[in-house]
């Protein structure tokens, strides 16, 4: 009640995302209806015969499935530690670091990656790891043979994990580093004062101090575990690591727009979805329970 | 890599189209074909008085830079000469390159937000029909066709018109190619193995020494080891043709697959007279363990399967071998003897099976249909599109240096199975002295010999019977050389030796196929790439082989011996 007179304005800010979300998020959930038809797109949605469940049915049947669940999971499960651990050492190392410019430089130059689309990176990686590229050649020095990294389907999922916190460490870092910047200097004196070296003031004053941001964007990123990179992968991959390295999206593209399989595809995409919406539910709750993070 | 950033989008673009769309608007009934139809005759070349508006789709290389200056792909020499000679307007609903153009085609099935007429390939036409999408064409094909046109899709036997006949009706336009894109030969470096001291390989055993030494003999002479033996496919491509798609694969390895009498992909007579698919059968499994033998020795390109274009090292003058069809001149070589005018590629029959036979596997007729959207107003735009290109390629009206005939609006091939052979012979006639222009004048439907024969002497010199790079003079009219190389050099072993052909039972799906032919290739393809890349081993043939089956393989075959019985 204390906030009436501000509240409207508050409201008035959400109505664009509200649109955005309606036309992006809610409209296209009408095409759910095609992984219970046999579409016919001449028909359309709403002329289409009724299918049942003949499309799950056939989609648990299928070892795809079950591996791009698999492999989504695989995938976005390390990319969420692997992005919490990298940005959170290099912040605290950068923390470290006494010269200024030195630290402003460093942090300018790795959070480049962020801004660039996989497109580019992709190129730039496949050509990095390439049988006559950089890597091969300077493991030729020591001796190695040279190695096709992207036709491996054991080293295909810690590539795209690699390749993925290369590109976002570095903006990662940003928040940590602003986390840091929030930590009161007077704790760093007192426990100076007190003895405490650099590792203890580390141990005790600084990873307190950045906890609850650490912990708000893990529990924040489990909503996205099914997201495990579509632009990013689809860049990367080719049939010999469909193995290990297709995903839900990947695969729902392929079957779907490019083998014309709209029902399959669609059924898959709606399973993405339920479980997708479950683990949204779920990381909300956390979020509420531990950091106490609330939209509303 | 380039052309990889348009899914996300389009894949977003395909749900909203779904939710919006519904069937309501685009049901709605015909009417107004009748009129135009019944106050003119038809005439296969009429120009219409008043300007028609036909939109089409069309697919364009964005690297492509043969248009002169000013022109684009909706303004050029046969955009004009349509609007000239036909009073057509030639729009772009979607223009679009290889693989994109494909995702287009499949988001407009799916939207049902077709072109007026667009070229589709066999599993498109089969969805278009069932979706009851695209406009019955019997009276088109009737009235319209132009009698050459006519003449070369009654001479496939009925294969062209039964490609596109379904309950009766013709629902679409057959293109009717020749039967030498279907072949695929060994193309080899015939400078590296003079260098080397080496003849063609006919065995298997041979091709691995040749390769050996393409590899490790250092066949380009800058004193590095950064050759290849044999080119294989690209990201994406093919290890062999197949039915559905059985013509024109590039840089797989048929040849290789055929010398141990293996077709995988193709439907053929078991011992018991029933059919049984290739791909499945120990000929293929020996096939597969000795193209791993030649992988796991590096003879192979060892990026196959990951390279994003299999003919840049061919063009660089990086590598010793390929397999592919005759016009090869119109693919990869014509770069490639640009940068090295030695590069004297040369075709073979080859390798022989162990019973020293060339066995390559047929092709059908058709591949490309041009189908029409239901409730166009005027479905016979596209026939007389095609009749007029066919005339005018007759008349050697366009100039192909000023951009490709790809460029033409709805173009599919119109040639007589045997294009190759034939103009092969006619033209070592001519060059020979036996034969001139006049003696062919009766071989309407041959219709690029007459400028073949024109234009052979400026660009070959004597001897005329050696093929090598050094008799030519491509200088004096690329477009010309591209050809006539294709042809005399691709089309050689056509001509000069014998061989039998192997067909499928069948080149078209049954129903079955459309749910679940997607994931059994999906599997057929993963397996056997790994398996020769060594990233599994052999015996996950053996185990291929039941999954296979289990997942439909053998309801398939069933059906698969239904339609035949039909």
């Amino acid at each position: 009640m204390r906030m009436k007179g501000f509240a409207k304005h508050y409201y008035l800010m959400l109505i664009p995302g509200f649109l955005w979300l309606f036309v992006f998020s809610i409209v296209p959930m009408f095409g759910i209806i095609i992984s219970f038809q046999y579409f016919n797109p001449g028909k359309g949605i709403l002329g289409s015969d009724w299918a049942g469940l003949e499309h799950f049915k056939y989609m648990f049947l299928l070892k795809d499935t079950q591996e791009v669940f698999s492999n989504t999971l695989v995938i976005a499960s390390m990319k969420i530690v692997a992005n919490l651990i990298a940005p959170l050492l290099f912040a605290l190392m950068l923390n470290e670091l006494r010269l200024m410019i030195l630290r402003r430089w460093i942090q300018t130059i790795v959070y480049l990656p962020h801004f660039l689309s996989w497109v580019i990176l992709g190129g730039i990686v496949l050509d990095l790891f390439s049988y006559n590229g950089p890597v091969n050649q300077l493991a030729a020095l020591f001796g190695l043979q040279p190695k096709l990294f992207f036709a491996d389907a054991q080293l295909f999922p810690f590539l795209v994990v690699g390749s993925d916190v290369w590109k976002e460490f570095g903006f990662g870092t940003i928040i940590y580093l602003a986390a840091l910047t929030g930590i009161n200097p007077a704790l760093y004196e007192a426990a100076n004062i007190d003895g405490a070296g650099r590792w203890r003031s580390l141990w005790h004053i600084t990873l307190p101090g950045i906890r609850t941001t650490a912990v708000l964007l893990t529990v924040l990123s489990l909503g996205n575990v099914l997201n495990a990179g579509f632009d990013q992968i689809f860049n990367l991959y080719n049939p010999l690591v469909y193995s290990t390295g297709d995903i839900i999206d990947t695969w729902v593209y392929r079957t779907g727009l490019l083998n014309l399989q709209y029902e399959l595809a669609t059924a898959v995409g709606l399973l993405k979805s339920v479980v997708g919406f479950l683990l949204i539910s779920v990381s909300y709750y956390l979020a509420y329970r531990f950091v106490n993070y609330r939209i509303f | 890599m380039k052309n990889k950033s348009k899914p996300l989008a389009l894949l977003l673009a395909c749900f909203l189209v779904l939710g919006a769309c519904s069937n309501t608007t685009n049901n709605t009934p015909a009417a107004p074909e009748k009129s135009a139809e019944s106050s003119e005759p038809a005439d296969p070349f009429g120009r219409y008085e008043e300007p028609v508006q036909i939109s089409i789709s069309i697919e364009i290389d964005p690297t492509d830079n043969e248009l002169p200056p000013g022109d684009t792909p909706l303004d050029n020499q046969y955009t004009r000469q349509i609007k000239e000679a036909l009073n057509v307007d030639v729009d772009h609903q979607f223009a679009a390159s290889g693989q994109n153009l494909r995702q287009r085609i499949s988001l407009a099935i799916a939207s049902n937000d077709l072109p007026d007429a667009m070229v589709v390939n066999a599993v498109e036409l089969r969805q278009l029909v069932e979706a009851d999408q695209i406009a019955d064409l019997t009276e088109v094909y009737e009235q319209y066709a132009s009698p050459d046109i006519k003449t070369i899709i009654e001479n496939t036997n009925g294969a062209a018109l039964d490609a596109v006949t379904f309950d009766g009706k013709i629902m679409a336009l057959p293109g009717v190619q020749a039967n030498a894109d279907g072949i695929h030969l060994l193309w080899i470096r015939q400078d590296w193995l003079d260098k080397l001291n080496l003849e063609p390989p006919t065995t298997m055993a041979e091709l691995e020494d040749v390769a050996r030494a393409f590899v490790e003999d250092d066949p380009d002479g800058n004193g590095k080891r950064d050759t290849i033996g044999i080119t294989g496919p690209e990201s994406g491509g093919k290890l062999y043709a197949n039915f559905l798609e059985s013509k024109n694969n590039l840089y797989g390895f048929d040849p290789i697959f055929s010398a141990h009498d293996a077709f995988p992909g193709y439907w053929l007579e078991g011992e018991d007279g029933s059919p049984v698919y290739g791909s499945i059968l120990p000929e293929t499994r020996e096939a597969l363990a000795s193209l791993r033998d030649l992988y796991s020795k590096g003879l192979i390109d060892p990026e196959m399967g990951v390279r994003n274009k299999a003919d840049e090292p061919i063009i660089a003058g990086k590598s010793g071998m390929f397999f592919a069809p005759w016009w090869m001149a119109y693919g990869p070589l014509t770069n490639a003897v640009k940068n090295d005018p030695e590069a004297n590629w040369q075709a073979y029959a080859l390798p022989l099976n162990q019973n020293g036979e060339f066995k390559p596997h047929a092709a059908t007729p058709s591949t490309e249909f041009v189908v029409v959207r239901k409730n166009y107003e005027h479905p016979e735009v596209p026939m007389k599109l095609l009749n007029n290109l066919f005339k005018n390629e007759q008349e050697n009206t366009f100039d192909p240096s000023k951009g490709g005939p790809g460029y033409y609006p709805l173009r599919v091939v119109y040639a007589p199975s045997d294009e190759i052979e034939f103009t092969v012979k006619a033209l070592r006639d001519v060059l020979a002295g036996n034969k001139t222009a006049e003696d062919f004048a009766n071989d309407k439907a041959y219709k690029l010999l007459p400028s073949d024969i024109a234009s052979i002497k400026t660009i070959k010199n004597e001897p005329y019977d050696s093929m090598d790079i050094a008799t030519w003079n491509p200088e004096a009219n690329w477009g010309a050389w591209t050809r006539a190389y294709s042809i005399m050099v691709g089309g050689r072993p056509l001509v000069d030796t014998e061989f039998e052909e192997v067909s499928s039972l069948l080149y078209e799906q049954t129903p079955l196929m459309e749910s679940r032919w997607v994931n059994l290739r999906k599997l057929e393809d993963e397996t056997f790439l790994r398996i020769i890349m060594g990233a599994a081993p052999l015996e996950t043939f053996d185990s291929f082989v039941e999954n296979w089956k289990r997942q439909g393989g053998d309801q398939i075959t069933q059906e698969v011996k239904e339609a035949i019985a039909q």
